[in-house]
């Protein structure tokens, strides 16, 4: 880590954002509305309102804590592409738990449904970690697979044993407002948000100082090297994929108790948090001050598109639109960094045109 | 009249300059040796004239006219080919298979004329006396064999002017007598041969003149009368070097046993036994030598004493604790310390800085911690101090480990593994691919070792360095221990009997 290649790798993880944001611009011009007031609006919205900033920061706090579970297999080279299941899962457990804990004081019942979550996502990640370490299953199939499962069996117990007969369409029952974190006064912002921010500055700790985290590189740098220097690989994937499950069962179960009272089958909405925290990771490189950032950023986005309804003539789809394009760049990014593939095509052509001039 | 001549050739990698206007001329039929250091320059120069790397300046010339060749085959058609260390043949083949594949001779468009292309490759072995039987498989021959059919694949092709990079490296003494002998038979039927190699002796046996390459420049041509092997060695270094190591061998005696293997047997994941039954025993002050040629079983011996493969049988004892299938990180803990047989895919890690190198696999000592964290304060400190004191030349201490040169990368894994005072060394490889200087100092630095009381269990392909440096030389083949001989006692020509294979079975 060297002095002067930080600003290479900040300007290396703003670019997708730029263009998305750049390539939005035109297409903002071309359905004849001005993209700068229309980003002046989207961001002064979300970010310089005391009202805006509160509802970013809330709706930051799941995908802090889903981009973290994904920064930190991805930075050991282990694909948890679960953290959606697991994001579901630890809402799901949390809210009916929540159910049975009305008698307690609202603190307990709290800890007690997070703990329930953070448990119900280690226990999805547990399987394909396991898998991996033992049988050298792929955890990538593993974890993408699950997630289709998760969903189908909670919605089979979300229509079924625990579904609210008392609501006019499929929803678990609701959670009792004394086990709901309460809001900070009038913004939407909860007790969650603080608890997330230290399970981020632990992380934080984890990755960039502990042992622990020293190992992580070195796993996702060169596995062979790990090994022979005694890092035990194989029980160092099993312990990082239990800390993603419970980084994403605590984000599904804080969701639930900071926003969503109930289990709904449009629980985390789409394309999802777990695949938006994906996202955030990426935007963030992994790293994880990247992921606040990036999470944050991601949180405005979303959040401003009301806004740009409310305030321009620009549709409010014009964020899913920059949305998408972010992804785009972000995989073109991945692609790239992950496989080579451009340098390769690059000097294939080199090639072929050097044999022409001769 | 020359048949190959370079005229200032350059090749840049980015601000680097591996080779700096080279000119080199070499005569028909004769054998050129190319040495230098590693990381002078020959194979680079050597990729440039087999097409494999474009010169970012100057000229080539072959059999007096400009080439610019931009492949493989470009070369070989141009009459030049190569063979490589690691040979490309298909072990499941034939010999006339393998040497006519991609060139097959066919009766229609379809089919293969198999009696033409015996026959032709059956020719072709008489024509340079090369002692073997064309419908051989691949996979029955020796290292020896192999190569030579590899020559053949670049024969039958017609090339006038064959390159042989590290061609010896692999080959028993005995294989190298006939290689050379070989060599000497093409040159007589006409070809011209350049051999790119860092073993001086072998090059006063074998070469007509000899270009040394320092720096990626030419130091000088000399021919082989004009020359000594010592006078090489400073030509190559750039200074006085002492080939030879200052180690007095020592009767070990009574002494204590410090590490014991009693009855190991392995067997690899596809079921098949790599090692047989291997026992011996390290004492306290004495360097264990494990000589053979390489994939004899040397890196699964390796693998199963540092915790990288599960033992089914046998047991390995330090001092007197049972060590079998310890973790590498036990093996350390319990004051192991292992210098990997490749070093950045097992010692290092290319990506990941000096300092984070420097504390792989004592990452968990305490006196690098802080509470349960990292400390980099005194992980710098560390890293600086090895680095003063094992004479480490790194350019950024901050950057990445793959920045250091092959000697003074393995310098750091021994700085490290030495100072945390093991009681036993295990050195793969401790010298391979390292230039001479670092070299010399590696050797010294594990001689120290020994003297202050500790063991040291030395595995290597380099059979000078085995003999060099142990007090007793243990010789593996497919798998087994068939020898154990006293270095005082015993010639190259005697260890290289045994590395073929070759003993009384009483012996050892």
């Amino acid at each position: 880590m060297t002095g002067r290649k930080i600003p290479l790798s900040i300007i290396n993880s703003l670019m997708p954002v730029i263009l998305a944001l750049l390539i939005g611009g035109i297409i903002i011009t071309m359905i004849g509305q001005n993209p700068f007031t229309t980003y002046q609006v989207l961001f002064q919205q979300s970010l310089f309102t005391p009202q805006g900033l509160a509802y970013t920061l809330h709706g930051a706090a799941p995908l802090i804590l889903t981009g973290l579970a994904i920064a930190i297999t991805f930075k050991a080279n282990i694909f948890n592409m679960g953290v959606e299941g697991q994001f579901v899962l630890g809402g799901f457990v949390a809210g009916i738990v929540a159910l049975y804990c009305k008698s307690l004081p609202g603190p307990l019942a709290q800890f007690i449904c997070l703990v329930a979550g953070i448990i119900g996502g280690m226990l999805f990640a547990l399987v394909p970690a396991l898998l991996k370490k033992y049988f050298r299953v792929n955890e990538m199939v593993v974890t993408l697979m699950l997630n289709y499962a998760m969903a189908t069996v909670l919605e089979f117990l979300t229509t079924g044993i625990f579904r609210d007969n008392g609501s006019g369409y499929v929803t678990t029952p609701m959670i009792p407002k004394s086990v709901m974190f309460p809001r900070f006064g009038d913004t939407h912002i909860t007790f969650f948000f603080v608890i997330v921010m230290l399970v981020f500055i632990i992380m934080y700790i984890v990755m960039k100082k502990s042992v622990l985290g020293y190992e992580m590189t070195a796993i996702g740098k060169n596995p062979g090297f790990a090994e022979a220097t005694g890092m035990r690989v194989g029980n160092k994937i099993v312990t990082l994929m239990l800390i993603s499950g419970a980084l994403a069962g605590l984000g599904g179960a804080g969701y639930m108790l900071s926003d969503q009272y109930s289990y709904t089958l449009n629980f985390s909405a789409n394309p999802g948090m777990g695949w938006d925290g994906m996202l955030v990771s990426l935007l963030g490189g992994h790293n994880p001050l990247g992921v606040l950032v990036a999470a944050v950023f991601y949180s405005a986005l979303k959040n401003g598109s009301q806004d740009i309804n409310i305030f321009t003539g620009v549709p409010q789809e014009i964020i899913a639109v920059i949305q998408s394009l972010l992804v785009l760049f972000l995989s073109v990014k991945f692609i790239s960094e992950n496989t080579h593939v451009f340098d390769r095509i690059r000097s294939f052509f080199r090639k072929k045109s050097s044999v022409k001039e001769e | 009249m020359n048949i190959v001549e370079t005229v200032r050739l350059t090749k840049k990698f980015g601000d680097f300059v591996a080779n700096n206007a080279i000119s080199i001329s070499v005569q028909s039929q004769e054998i050129r040796c190319i040495v230098g250091e590693n990381g002078a320059g020959k194979t680079t120069l050597m990729n440039m004239l087999y097409g494999l790397l474009k010169p970012t300046s100057g000229e080539i010339f072959v059999k007096g006219k400009k080439v610019v060749f931009h492949s493989p085959a470009d070369a070989i058609s141009g009459g030049l080919g190569m063979v490589h260390q690691h040979f490309k043949l298909v072990p499941s083949l034939t010999i006339y298979e393998n040497v006519l594949l991609g060139n097959e001779i066919v009766k229609s468009r379809f089919l293969i004329n198999k009696k033409k292309e015996i026959e032709s490759v059956r020719e072709l072995i008489e024509k340079y006396k090369f002692d073997l039987d064309p419908l051989a498989k691949i996979e029955d021959l020796s290292i020896g064999e192999r190569q030579r059919v590899e020559i053949l694949k670049m024969l039958c092709r017609n090339v006038d002017i064959l390159i042989f990079d590290e061609p010896t490296a692999v080959l028993t003494p005995q294989e190298v007598d006939k290689f050379i002998d070989s060599l000497k038979e093409l040159r007589s039927n006409g070809k011209t041969i350049i051999v790119i190699t860092h073993k001086l002796r072998e090059v006063m046996e074998l070469a007509d003149h000899i270009t040394v390459i320092r720096h990626g420049k030419v130091i000088g041509t000399v021919g082989k009368a004009e020359t000594t092997e010592t006078e090489l060695a400073q030509m190559m270094v750039g200074r006085k070097v002492t080939l030879d190591v200052a180690n007095h061998h020592k009767k070990i005696g009574d002494q204590k046993e410090i590490y014991r293997v009693n009855n190991l047997s392995v067997m690899n994941s596809y079921g098949r036994k790599v090692l047989r039954d291997i026992s011996f025993s390290v004492k306290k002050g004495e360097i264990v030598g494990i000589a053979g040629v390489e994939g004899n079983g040397q890196s699964e011996l390796i693998d199963s004493l540092t915790g990288l493969m599960g033992v089914k049988q046998g047991q390995i004892f330090l001092e007197d604790q049972e060590v079998t299938n310890f973790w590498p990180d036990q093996c350390r803990r319990n004051k192991i310390g292992i210098i990997p047989e490749d070093r950045f895919s097992q010692g290092l890690c290319a990506t990941m800085t000096v300092a984070d190198n420097s504390i792989a696999g004592y990452h968990r000592n305490q006196s690098i911690r802080h509470w349960s964290l990292l400390d980099y304060r005194k992980i710098n400190a560390l890293r600086d101090n090895y680095i003063e004191q094992y004479d480490i030349r790194v350019g950024n201490r901050n950057g990445e480990v793959g920045q250091l040169s092959g000697g003074n990368a393995q310098k750091l894994i021994i700085a490290r593994e030495l100072e945390n005072k093991p009681v036993l060394l295990i050195a793969c490889q401790p010298t391979r691919g390292v230039d001479i200087g670092s070299i010399e100092y590696i050797h010294t630095k594990i001689v120290h070792y020994r003297d202050s009381g500790n063991g040291v269990l030395l595995i290597s392909s380099e059979l000078s360095e085995i003999m060099a440096l142990s007090d007793r030389i243990l010789v593996m083949y497919k798998g087994k221990i068939v020898g154990c001989v006293n270095p005082e006692e015993t010639s190259q020509e005697q260890i290289g009997l045994l590395m073929a294979g070759i003993y009384d079975e009483q012996g050892g």
